[in-house]
Formats: structure tokens, sequence, C-alpha cells
């Protein structure tokens, strides 16, 4: 497991990326999205709201419960799979963020910081109830070559164009929600986070405290185990 | 499939396995010219990295899709009851304090 940064905020320093900076793709998104003139606006609201937090506003508390609350209960429900767990972890991180509001220096965005209280709540709840105790090995997932750096099994199958039409989208929900469940708890929060929230890889080091280059390689990681559940599924090889 | 032949190796200055390490920064355009290069010239040659590759941006696709669980109202009301419960608590405890404070 992960050493997560602790509850209070931290400045991060921006990690200089290689190659050319252009969007991702899926859905993920950046604040960077977002028109200057909306950003500036929506900052200056944040900030209005964090100090009267920080006064013991609690207009202003509930104002950010429902503001964020739905989309962090999607985050935690995701990674735990239980509606109880997900409320009491939900539950911690506001009563967390009315404790600690004061800590809040305004170095990130106050999205960036709620997100971190909810990954750590929710894992450091898998850890104490070891709740994760489905251990899957990655390694059968995942692509295998031979010496010279060739594929190990030829040909690769591609079953991009058939998946739809094997699976109602029903069951493609089900069938991936399984295989998000068999990913270790750390990887899964940063898919959850990337794929499934948008962020950006630079969004979810700054959330979870990993540089950009460790988010890259386990996000790599999870979906290289995830195409190869995918692959078993369609009776294909996962290599 | 055939045997790749020592002439088709030298087409490419890749090999797969690089080729699927590769993957994740070409998918978000962050190869420099030259990788990105090499690794366009690899997939011209390589049915099985071009199929490993559509592969690949499906379940990034799928993964996508899944379905973000919405907060129940009845959870949400849960949460804030017991939110609003505490907040009410510590401030009772605080005029307490003040009170046998300022007395």
């Amino acid at each position: 497991m992960l050493a997560y940064r602790n509850e209070t905020e931290h400045s991060y320093s921006s990690e200089k990326l290689y190659g050319t900076s252009v969007a991702p793709v899926s859905r993920r998104t950046s604040s960077t999205a977002i028109p200057f003139r909306r950003r500036r606006e929506t900052g200056r609201d944040e900030t209005l709201l964090i100090e009267r937090l920080k006064a013991g506003d609690q207009e202003a508390f509930e104002t950010i419960f429902n503001l964020y609350s739905p989309k962090l209960y999607g985050v935690a429900k995701r990674i735990l799979g239980e509606v109880a767990d997900t409320e009491e972890v939900i539950q911690d991180v506001f009563w967390t963020v009315y404790r600690k509001a004061k800590s809040f220096r305004g170095n990130s965005r106050l999205s960036t910081w709620l997100h971190r209280l909810t990954i750590n709540a929710a894992l450091g709840k898998i850890r104490r109830e070891k709740k994760h105790s489905k251990e899957v090995e990655y390694e059968e997932y995942l692509p295998k070559f031979q010496d010279d750096g060739h594929h190990l099994v030829r040909p690769v199958v591609d079953w991009s164009d058939t998946l739809d039409e094997k699976y109602a989208k029903q069951e493609m929900q089900g069938l991936l929600a399984q295989a998000l469940d068999q990913l270790k708890p750390d990887d899964k929060s940063v898919v959850v986070l990337s794929d499934l929230e948008g962020m950006s890889d630079k969004e979810i080091a700054a959330t979870i405290g990993l540089t950009v280059s460790a988010v890259k390689t386990r996000l790599h990681r999870a979906r290289l185990f995830l195409r190869g559940q995918l692959a078993v599924h369609m009776g294909y090889s996962a290599a | 499939m055939a045997k790749r032949t020592a002439a088709t190796k030298k087409l490419t200055n890749k090999t797969c396995r690089q080729i699927s390490e590769l993957v994740f920064d070409y998918l978000n355009e962050n190869l420099i010219p030259a990788t990105k290069r090499d690794f366009e010239q690899h997939l011209s040659i390589c049915p099985d990295c071009v199929s490993f590759l559509n592969t690949y941006k499906k379940t990034v696709a799928v993964t996508s899709s899944v379905n973000v669980e919405q907060l129940p109202p009845n959870v949400r009301e849960n949460i804030l009851a017991f939110l609003r419960k505490r907040i009410r608590r510590i401030g009772a405890i605080l005029c307490f304090v003040a009170t046998f404070l300022g007395a």
C-alpha cells in the first residue's frame, strides 16, 4: 500500500512532462479546459466559500457538501463497493473538512483536497478492515513477450469491434465492475480518478501524492490488466 | 502466422514489447516526434501490435463508460443529519467551555 499524504494540504511542484502537451484521450479533462474568465470567477467563489467555512459558517459548509458530495460518493463507492462503507467514509471526509478547514491554505484546488481526503479515507478503511481479499495475480492478465521482444502468443486477436456485439450494455457494466474490483485498491483509485472521473495525470498526482510518472505507470499496468480480463472473457489469450 | 524474417525486423526500431510500453503515451500524444515515428512505423508492419493497440484503446473506452454511482437521497440525508448533529455538539461544548472560562 502507498503512504499517502496526510489530511492537511500540501503544495506540489509541477513536474516536467516530456514530449508535447495535448488533449488526452477518453473523457479525461483538466482545469485548463475551463475558459479563463469562468475559471477566475469559480476560483473567487471557491475562495469566498473557504473563507466562510474557516470562520465556522455552517451554511458555507453545507454548500460545499452539496457541491462535492455526489462526486466524492461516486469515487468512494467505486473503490469500496459497499453503500454503508461509502456513507461512513463520506461522513468522515466532511467532518474532517469542517474540523480542518483552517489547515487548507489554498495551494491546491478545493476539489483536489477533497478528493485526497476521500481516497485516503477509502484506502485507509480497506487497509484497516482488510476488505480487499480477492488477490488476483496481475501477471496472468498482462501481455507476454518472447526474448526477442515479439508477442508470445500470435496472432494477437483484435476483439475491439466484437466486444459490444457480444455483451449488452448492462452485461458490460457488470463485467467491468467485476474486473475493476480485482485491481489492487491503490491501482483502482488511480483508474477511478482517471478513466471514470476524467482527471489528468497531473491532477491525480497532486491528489494522491504520487509523481506523474508513478501515476502513469500504475494506470498503464491497471489498463493492461483490465484489457487482459476482457480478452479472457472474450475467449482469447490475455497475452 | 509466419515467422518474422530478419528483413522485417530491420524495418522497425522498436520491438512489440517496447510498443506495449509506449501505448499509454502514444494515446495521450505525449511521445516525442522521433519515438512517435518509430511507433507508427512498427504498427505499419505489425498486425499484432495494431490488434494490441485497438484492444487497449477499447479497454480505456469501455472503462470510461462505467456508470458512476449516484448519491442516494436517503444516504445524503443520513450524512447531513450526522454532520449537523456533530457540529451542534461541538458548538455546545465550545459554548460550555467559554462560559466556564468566563465564570
